[in-house]
């Protein structure tokens, strides 16, 4: 141990306080929280969920969502998500209650449905199963440049759908500031049950006609051959903007051009008289082009013991349809393994122009109409409660329930006659349980 | 930043200064403090909250002394490789610059040596055998790491003590110029300090002299900067006469002789010189000559 041992190189120790210098900068080069250990980022992420979904007297829905995740390098991230869900139950058809019992065509003309009096007539004949697959990618090109890539398709009984999608980020600013711009294509084949009605034609029912001949040509009548199509293009550009240690705010423009076959043709509108007596029945016609606008602003903040977000949703079209929705999560982390979650969402909408919930027998047929009460004037909301818990390992477990309800109104028309006996805008109320599980 | 706050046990203080406010908390096992220059109580009050969370965050992650944490992980590896996050790595990367510089005088892998040695007054000389046995887990060429994984030999174990307080301190003092770049901060764990915005009325801070710890023995005027002491007078032992200081030389096994009680260094920012004053004490009797070539400005107490 001598003294001479001790020394660093003289050759070398006039740069050293300058070679620190450099060598410390990287310690700072890395903003904010540099992630923990925990997370296996070579690993794939898998998270499987079982949702349920039922409405009062409606559709059930059981829905399986299985997503998983993984990362090639610092730079490139794969996205799989895969759903499966089943249908039942039944869904209002348009038409309004009656005093007496209704008898209804079913979609693919083979049989029919009775309704009793005094019941919104609901078509019960919905059940349906649907594969929808994602596969997605996203790469950061340079540091402030990041590309999303993906594509998607999904299959039921009557429809199909193809989509892709592409995105850019570029970070400014330290990353404090990103913009997004993205858009996205999308090509849907609709062949439903029974073919396509004709807009506004009559729906034939059995009982009207003499024999099974008659009925069967009148009820070809109504339908048109082959399937069709709808094609939508949408643009979205958005800003992140981080405000403060704990605050970010997010605002997005979204544009929507969708052409093609936009009509249900599940959906029917009743023909009634002055005394509010049903005279007809027809499918309802809808036009075949929607342009729609959509504003969103969120705000997100880190609170001591859990996240808060409030967002504002404004969407108009050339439908007239125009919804607010207000929304936030409030999450509260009971221990750094243990959160509950507060969920609250308000829903607004104004009628679509062509919505009416019947038609009169004595005023001219429009060019469009639907009574599809989704299109009408409505409130809603939605209350529901989260739970998380993070176990060893890194695996996590979390359940939801939410309550939704959901509360058509009246758009302004006078109600005729024996209509004013009964509700026709019903309220509607489900239940959503969903149970998850990452690992 | 939400598992570190839930962290956020420790007691802090925030009081009114003529010059502004006084944030007060205790991290890494010293007093840690924040001079604010700033009138308003809710800045005063955000940037002390700053101040704490990412103190503990970085406390939590590499202190020896919490058991399942980032650095436990590390040093129970068994020989497996590991991986590492991006902070992880360039701590490592930044110990393997200073490792290199000080020709092997800087080690974060000598913990196994430094634990052979207590001191207090009445400890004894380690038995060189148990020396000869700790310096065999002890040497930092033998770890390999890249920019995701790190494998190094079954029982040696890593030691962030020696960079972990400065690095907190700039950490802290970079998040709160970022966030807060015209308000004036002074950031001092334990009297390693950083002054992140340039202020118009430097800030006085006072370094003591070992011998006559009451009072201040000299006062140094910083507008921007940092600096860092290494010593304490209080981590010594005698032999025969000879006086073994806290600083181990990792090449040796044994304190470095004739180092100085305590050295101060000015630099660009804490964890530089904080390097500085470790690698000057590390030199021993020629400190004050290596600081003189390395043209910063020090204060050297012997």
């Amino acid at each position: 141990m001598t003294q001479k041992n001790n020394q660093i190189n003289a050759r070398q120790s006039k740069q050293i306080a300058g070679a620190l210098a450099l060598a410390s900068c990287g310690l700072f080069a890395t903003s904010g929280h540099a992630t923990e250990l925990s997370k296996k980022a070579d690993d794939w992420k898998v998270d499987a969920a079982l949702m349920y979904y039922g409405e009062q007297d409606r559709v059930q829905a059981v829905e399986a969502i299985g997503t998983a995740q993984k990362a090639f390098g610092d730079d490139s991230v794969l996205d799989l998500k895969l759903v499966v869900d089943s249908l039942t139950g039944a869904s209002a058809s348009g038409a309004v209650a009656q005093s007496s019992s209704q008898t209804f065509t079913r979609p693919s003309g083979n049989g029919q449905y009775s309704v009793a009096a005094g019941d919104t007539p609901l078509d019960d004949t919905f059940h349906d199963t649907r594969v929808q697959a994602n596969v997605g990618w996203s790469e950061v090109l340079t540091p402030d440049w990041k590309l999303n890539v993906g594509a998607y398709g999904s299959k039921e009984f009557d429809y199909m759908s193809m989509g892709l999608n592409a995105s850019i980020e570029r970070g400014f600013n330290k990353d404090n500031t990103t913009l997004f711009l993205g858009t996205a294509y999308s090509f849907d084949v609709v062949d439903p049950v029974g073919g396509r009605p004709v807009d506004l034609s009559s729906m034939a029912v059995r009982d009207n006609f003499a024999s099974e001949e008659a009925y069967r040509s009148a009820f070809d009548a109504t339908r048109q051959s082959g399937s069709d199509n709808k094609q939508t293009a949408d643009v979205m550009l958005g800003i992140t903007q981080v405000l403060s240690q704990r605050w970010l705010l997010q605002a997005n423009y979204g544009l929507s051009s969708v052409n093609g076959y936009l009509t249900d043709p599940y959906k029917v509108l009743s023909v009634v008289d002055n005394n509010g007596i049903t005279q007809d029945l027809l499918y309802e016609s809808r036009p075949d082009s929607r342009l729609k606008h959509s504003f969103y602003v969120m705000t997100k903040g880190a609170l001591d013991a859990g996240v808060v977000d409030f967002s504002y949703r404004y969407n108009t079209d050339d439908w007239d349809l125009k919804s607010h929705t207000l929304e936030t999560h409030y999450r509260y982390y009971f221990t750094g393994n243990f959160y509950g979650q507060l969920h609250l969402r308000y829903y607004q909408q104004t009628a679509a122009n062509f919505y009416q919930p019947f038609l009169m027998a004595d005023t001219p047929l429009p060019e469009f109409a639907s009574a599809d009460y989704r299109i009408g004037d409505m409130s809603a909301y939605t209350i529901g409660i989260k739970f998380g818990h993070r176990l060893s390992g890194g695996h996590e477990m979390s359940y939801r329930l939410e309550y939704y309800q959901q509360d058509p109104k009246n758009n302004g028309t006078t109600i005729p006659g024996e209509l004013q006996n009964f509700d026709l805008f019903p309220t509607q109320k489900a239940i959503t349980a969903q149970f998850s599980y990452s690992f | 930043m939400m598992s570190t706050s839930s962290l956020k046990t420790a007691l802090y203080s925030l009081q009114r200064r003529d010059w502004g406010y006084l944030g007060e908390f205790r991290a890494m096992a010293s007093p840690c403090e924040i001079l604010i220059a700033c009138d308003q109580l809710d800045i005063a009050d955000d940037m002390l909250d700053m101040a704490v969370t990412e103190a503990l965050r970085i406390e939590h992650k590499y202190s020896r002394f919490i058991a399942q944490n980032c650095l436990w992980q590390l040093n129970h590896a068994n020989g497996h490789k590991q991986l590492i996050d991006e902070e992880t790595w360039q701590l490592l990367a930044f110990a393997k610059q200073c490792f290199q510089l000080s020709d092997g005088l800087f080690d974060i892998s000598a913990g196994p040596l430094m634990e052979l040695w207590r001191f207090d007054p009445k400890a004894q000389l380690p038995e060189h055998a148990r020396i000869l046995a700790a310096k065999a887990l002890v040497g930092f060429e033998r770890i390999e790491f890249d920019s995701r994984h790190i494998e190094m030999p079954t029982g040696m174990k890593l030691d962030f003590g020696g960079v972990a307080k400065e690095y907190a301190v700039d950490r802290v003092a970079y998040e709160l110029a970022e966030c807060y770049p015209d308000i004036p901060v002074l950031v001092n764990f334990g009297g390693d300090i950083a002054c992140p915005v340039p202020k118009v009325n430097p800030w006085q801070v006072g370094i003591e002299d070992p011998q006559h710890l009451d009072h201040a023995a000299n006062v140094l005027a910083i507008s921007q900067g940092a600096l860092a002491t290494s010593g304490d007078t209080r981590r010594f032992f005698e032999v025969d006469g000879k006086r073994y200081g806290h600083i181990v030389d990792p090449r040796t096994g044994y304190p470095v002789v004739q180092a100085p009680r305590s050295v101060t260094v000015l630099g660009p920012n804490c964890v530089t010189a904080g390097m500085l004053a470790t690698m000057a004490m590390l030199q021993g009797q020629g400190a004050e000559d290596f600081l003189q070539q390395q043209d910063v400005k020090f204060s050297i107490f012997r």
